[in-house]
This record gives structure tokens, sequence and C-alpha cells, in this order.
């Protein structure tokens, strides 16, 4: 990870302004982040597998008016750092559930930086309210700035994180494969969950079981 | 082409930089607007360019890939000298739908279609395969929204609530629901497929798991969120992991 910490830290800040405040292509998406960071330490597959399960958790989110959610696309970069080149569920089980904790800690993080950029409207109320084009402009390039400075600091201290956990947390292999168990329950969990948020229930369930049945068709025939 | 349409094109998509609990994307709705404001009557330091500013900077609220409508059409209407109350009146008839239109078409619908897609095409075929499908799939249609509503919105003016009568965004808003429950609905079978290396008793145990996350989210506990609920099945695994 130490060599590639260069590369990590770009695409960290690159997924957490991609979240909403630079364009939203979506590179801010678990499944995105977490396989491109797994293409930058030669482990894509592992990569992907944790992207695949923190994208169930962030099918429940709806990112609507002021609502507050967690950062699941920036803690999938350290979540796959920690499963790249781990065996096997050893490392995805164990990446999933540092990804869960530094996504609480992104989604704080979130909330902080919009609570400052209003304090930063409040400080300069007076002069926007005149609309002075370079008020404005220089209030929306700080809060940018803002947000960079919060990609920054989440991804290091969530590669730091990553690391520190690898390294000191003495885990059996029992306990990976419950970390597992328990990461891949809730995540589906969160996934159904989401479906009857997204689409609304009564709309929604007819449609859901005919995509389930031809989801089982597909597992049992393909 | 109005002037100053392309550099506030490239503007919207910073729009929701300076996303803020006070005025949402108010500012980020001035700041897009502002260079097609330039050759208001006056000028740079006229009083209708500095007037119109501070109207857009107040709060506002819209869907990032719809607001180019909101940028378009409000500009609109201080070039054409359109009575306040009646711009006031065009804003706030404005943030309601275009927050909602925006969030069912692509929150809840283009959005968890793409990711299921993206989820089958990861299990099935590569990892690659998966991100490139779902950047190019998403962007597709969210650059051909974005690079639709700035023009329309200009065109439009007072009007531009009829653009969002469109027959393709009706018929958009009908399928995005069903088309989101089915398209998850065949691929979390997929997924949960890669589970199959567990043994019995642990996929037992991650069925307990998911049926007591579901009960919370819909009866129990509904705000506690997946992630809330995955931290505590975390401490559970560890604590058992121990034992």
């Amino acid at each position: 990870m130490i060599e590639n910490l260069g590369w990590l830290l770009l695409w960290g800040v690159l997924v957490g302004l991609d979240l909403a405040s630079v364009v939203q292509t979506m590179i801010a998406r678990p499944l995105v982040a977490g396989t491109v960071t797994g293409f930058i330490l030669g482990d894509p597959v592992a990569g992907a597998t944790v992207g695949i399960v923190l994208e169930l958790f962030a099918l429940e989110v709806l990112p609507v008016g002021a609502s507050r959610y967690p950062d699941y696309g920036l803690s999938a970069v350290p979540a796959a750092a920690v499963a790249a080149g781990a065996p096997g569920v050893f490392g995805s089980g164990f990446g999933v559930a540092v990804g869960l904790v530094l996504a609480y800690v992104g989604g704080k993080a979130i909330h902080l930086v919009r609570i400052e950029n209003a304090m930063d409207i409040g400080r300069h109320r007076e002069v926007l309210d005149t609309g002075d084009a370079r008020a404005i402009t220089g209030l929306h390039l700080r809060c940018l700035g803002r947000d960079l400075f919060r990609s920054l600091v989440v991804t290091s201290i969530g590669l730091l994180f990553a690391s520190l956990v690898v390294r000191w947390i003495p885990l059996t292999l029992q306990s990976v494969v419950y970390l597992s168990v328990a990461t891949v329950g809730a995540a589906l969990a969160a996934a159904v969950s989401g479906v009857g948020r997204l689409a609304g229930r009564k709309t929604a369930l007819p449609w859901f079981v005919l995509g389930l049945a031809g989801g089982l068709a597909g597992v049992v025939f393909g | 082409m109005k002037r100053g349409m392309v550099e506030s094109w490239l503007r919207t998509l910073l729009l929701q930089a300076s996303w803020n609990y006070e005025r949402l994307v108010g500012v980020g709705l001035a700041f897009s607007s502002e260079p097609l404001l330039r050759d208001l009557p006056g000028g740079r330091e006229g009083e209708r360019y500095r007037a119109a500013l501070s109207r857009a900077a107040q709060h506002f609220n819209g869907h990032p890939y719809l607001i180019g409508l909101a940028v378009g059409a409000l500009a609109r209407t201080e070039h054409d000298a359109i009575p306040i109350e009646k711009m006031q009146r065009l804003r706030t008839a404005l943030a309601g739908p275009l927050g909602s239109v925006g969030d069912k078409l692509i929150w809840a619908g283009l959005l968890p279609v793409c990711s299921a897609v993206a989820l089958v095409l990861a299990v099935w075929v590569s990892p690659a395969a998966a991100v490139l499908s779902f950047l190019i799939l998403y962007n597709m249609v969210h650059f051909v929204l974005r690079f639709w509503g700035l023009p329309a919105g200009w065109s439009s003016g007072l009007r531009v609530a009829q653009r969002l009568g469109a027959p393709a965004i009706k018929q958009g808003l009908r399928m995005a629901g069903p088309l989101a429950a089915l398209s998850l609905g065949f691929a979390l079978p997929i997924v949960a497929w890669l589970v199959r290396h567990l043994d019995g008793h642990e996929l037992i145990a991650a069925g307990l798991i998911m049926g007591v996350g579901l009960v919370f989210s819909r009866w129990l506990w509904p705000t506690l969120g997946g992630n809330r609920f995955g931290l505590a099945a975390i401490a559970l695994a560890l604590v058992l992991g121990l034992l």
C-alpha cells in the first residue's frame, strides 16, 4: 500500500469530490471506487468484492434535500486497500468492516463541511446580498476547497486506520468468517430495504419479485 | 448561442460545491448563473446585474442534473425584465418539481438500474466490465440531461415548467421505479451467490442477520439505517469471534 500511497490519495480525493461537489460522474459509487483501488494495488477482484458489498449498503441511500448519509464511496478506497492482496474471505470481510466504520466517519465529515459552509455564508451575508460576484465566486471556491480538504483528510485517516487495523488487530480466521457473514447479511438487508424506499413498496413489490425470479433462474441455469 | 452559455454550463458541474443547510444550492445557482447575467443592461457594474445575482444566491433546491433548467430560465427572466414577484413565484414553483423529478428519475431510477447491471457484470463477467458499463450507461443519460437543461431553460423562460412535462420525462418517471425494482431483484440473488462457499450454519446466520435487518428497517427502527445496523452486526461478529 505504501508504494502506491500517492495514487491512493489522489484517487480518494477525486472520489470524495465526485460525491457531490464536482460533476457526479459516479466514480464515487463504492463498486467503482473499490474496483479502481483494487486495480491500483494490483488486485481488482478483491477491490470489486469489497465494492460489491459496500454497493449493496449504498443502495439504501437516497441523497435528497438535506438528508444525511454515510460516505460509502470514499470509504471503499481504504476498504479495498485492506482487502487487496489478502487471501479470499480474510481480506473482503475485514475490508468491508473497515469500510463501514469509515463510511460512518465520512458521513459525519460531510455534515461538518456543510455546517461550515452555512457558517461561511453567515459571516458574508451582507456582501452576498449586495450581489457581489467576487464574493459569491470566492465563497463557492472556498467551499470547494473545504470539500477537497475533507476528501484528503478522510482518505488519509482511512488509509492509516486500514494499515493499523491490518497490522495490529489479531483476528482469527473464524473471526473473519463471522465478519463476512455479518456484513453480507446486513448488506443484503440494506439493499432490499433500499428497493422499497427507492421505488415505493406497493409499486415495487411485483417488479421486485419478478426480478428475483429471474435472478434465481440465472443462478440455477447460468 | 447566448453569450456565457458554455461557461455557465461548465459552472453547473460544480453547482453543489457550496451545498449548505441554509441556502442549499442557492450560492451554486448564483455562481452558475453569473456568466449569463454579465450582459444585462449596465454590465457588471450595473444595478440589474447585482440585483439579479443577489436574488440568485438566495435559498434554492433542485436536482443537480436538472439545475440547468432553473439557471437558464431564471437568467432569461432577468433579461426579459419580468416583474420581481413573478420571478420569485417561478423560483418557488421550480424548486419542488426540479428536486422531485430529478430524485425519482435519477436517484430512484437510473442509478439503481445502472448499479444492478454493474453488480451482475461484476459477478458474471469481470470487475473492469462492471465499472466501464456502469460509468458509460449512467453518464450517457446524465450528460444528455445536463446538455438539454440549460438551453431549454434559457429558451423557455417563464414557461420552463412545460419542459418538465415533456413526454420523455413523463415516460421516464413512469418506468423508473419498476425498472429499478426489477433490475435490483434480478441482481440480488446473483450477488448473494457469491457467498456459496460459506457452510450451512454460516449461510443460515447470514440469512438471519438479513431478516433481522429487514425487520428493523421496516418496523422496529426505520431510522436506524443500514450503516449503523452493519456496525452493530460487526460488533456482534467480533464479540462472537473473541468468545
